[in-house]
């Protein structure tokens, strides 16, 4: 269920992102809804990642946009949590590594920060519901 | 606990509203708030005298007639938004049956419908009938691309930023023959002679080379002549003279033959 809203308010913010994109600053919707699921559960990277490649195909018409960087989420995490033990540190780092391309894709500063500013709490929030759904 | 958690909710939402606000309010506002001051001085004496008549009316009334003003403001506020949308509209609509008179094309109008979210919009999607694929987009300013996908009544239009574009090009009144590349914010023109090259801010035009771009179409300035030591060729780049961010309409040229009734 969480998943089915997820991906259908992604759907929402790539035709905002398209429609508006000249006529005013907005994040990427999409990438902040899909990072934040994966960041609050490691295990939605079945459906974020093939999200994820519609979104990059869609925007940059290659899947060699975001995902290559997402991919490495749901690799790297279980291991940095088994080394530092769970916690905030590495999400926030690999959040802000996965969503750095978007500056080498074309978009301005000001959507990035947009973008993390979005995804930030969606991620808190997601875990949340998550944590009372377990 | 609860409290934690809800930490970022409360600082993070608000910092995300006041930059889009930011970003969104106009610079000349600002211009236009310098003379408020003024402005206040003369609409005074007015104010003065309806602050003063509005002592011999009863509530009712003033709150009838302040909802019959306000609602008066909006339907006009949406009238004036539509006219100056429509005259935008008119504007880009007169300018490309201008572009439209080079023979041997068929001529369409297309009204953008979505662009893509980079800083320089690499793509569009545009609304138009019988457009085919690798037909010429232009808009009033100059050349924008071509048509790459067409599904139903809308079709994808690769401009001239993509790199997987290449436009001969020339200078009107010089034997220049170069060909300009998308470099995906930029636009880098090849096999431009150091002997010959333009100036800075000279307009290059389609060639016609290839056939598969009508010739004198507008499509790029020059922004930077870099003479390499050594080598035949300068290192030019170039800006797109056409506008598709921020133009709603733009013309399409297909080569088809064009049947004669």
């Amino acid at each position: 269920m969480i998943a089915a809203w997820i991906l259908l308010l992604s759907l929402g913010g790539l035709a905002l992102n398209l429609a508006f994109s000249q006529s005013m600053a907005q994040p990427d919707w999409t990438l902040s809804l899909l990072l934040a699921a994966l960041l609050a559960h490691r295990g939605s990277w079945v459906w974020v990642l093939p999200a994820t490649g519609f979104h990059d195909a869609v925007f940059y018409w290659t899947i060699w946009g975001n995902l290559p960087w997402l991919v490495v989420i749901p690799l790297l995490l279980p291991h940095l949590d088994e080394r530092l033990g769970p916690g905030l540190p590495q999400r926030l780092t690999l959040l802000i590594l996965t969503s750095l391309p978007m500056l080498f894709l074309g978009w301005s500063t000001l959507a990035w920060l947009l973008t993390l500013g979005l995804c930030v709490p969606v991620w808190f929030n997601l875990a949340n519901v998550y944590a009372r759904s377990a | 606990m609860a409290v934690r958690r809800s930490g970022p909710w409360i600082w993070l939402i608000p910092l995300v509203i006041a930059v889009i606000i930011i970003s969104r309010l106009p610079m000349a506002s600002s211009v236009s708030l310098l003379m408020a001051p003024a402005v206040d001085a003369l609409h005074a004496p007015v104010e003065w005298w309806q602050s003063f008549s509005l002592w011999f009316k009863n509530s009712d009334e003033l709150q009838q007639g302040y909802l019959e003003a306000q609602k008066q403001v909006e339907q006009q506020a949406s009238l004036i938004q539509e006219t100056n949308s429509l005259r935008s509209e008119n504007r880009q609509l007169r300018e490309l049956l201008s572009v439209a008179d080079i023979p041997g094309y068929h001529w369409s109008a297309a009204k953008v419908h979505g662009r893509s979210p980079d800083a320089m919009s690499q793509y569009l999607i545009v609304q138009t009938k019988g457009a085919a694929s690798d037909d010429v987009v232009v808009s009033s300013d100059g050349l924008v691309g071509v048509v790459d996908s067409v599904n139903g009544g809308y079709a994808t239009v690769r401009t001239i930023l993509d790199a997987s574009l290449a436009v001969p090009v020339t200078l009107p009144g010089s034997p220049l023959a170069a060909l300009l590349r998308g470099q995906g914010n930029s636009l880098e023109v090849d096999f431009v002679p150091s002997q010959n090259a333009p100036e800075i801010g000279a307009i290059l035009y389609t060639s016609g080379a290839g056939g598969l771009f009508p010739p004198g179409i507008a499509v790029a300035r020059i922004t930077s002549v870099e003479p390499k030591p050594g080598e035949i060729f300068s290192h030019v780049a170039a800006v797109p003279v056409a506008h598709w961010q921020r133009d709603n309409w733009l013309a399409i040229a297909s080569n088809a033959p064009v049947t004669k009734p």
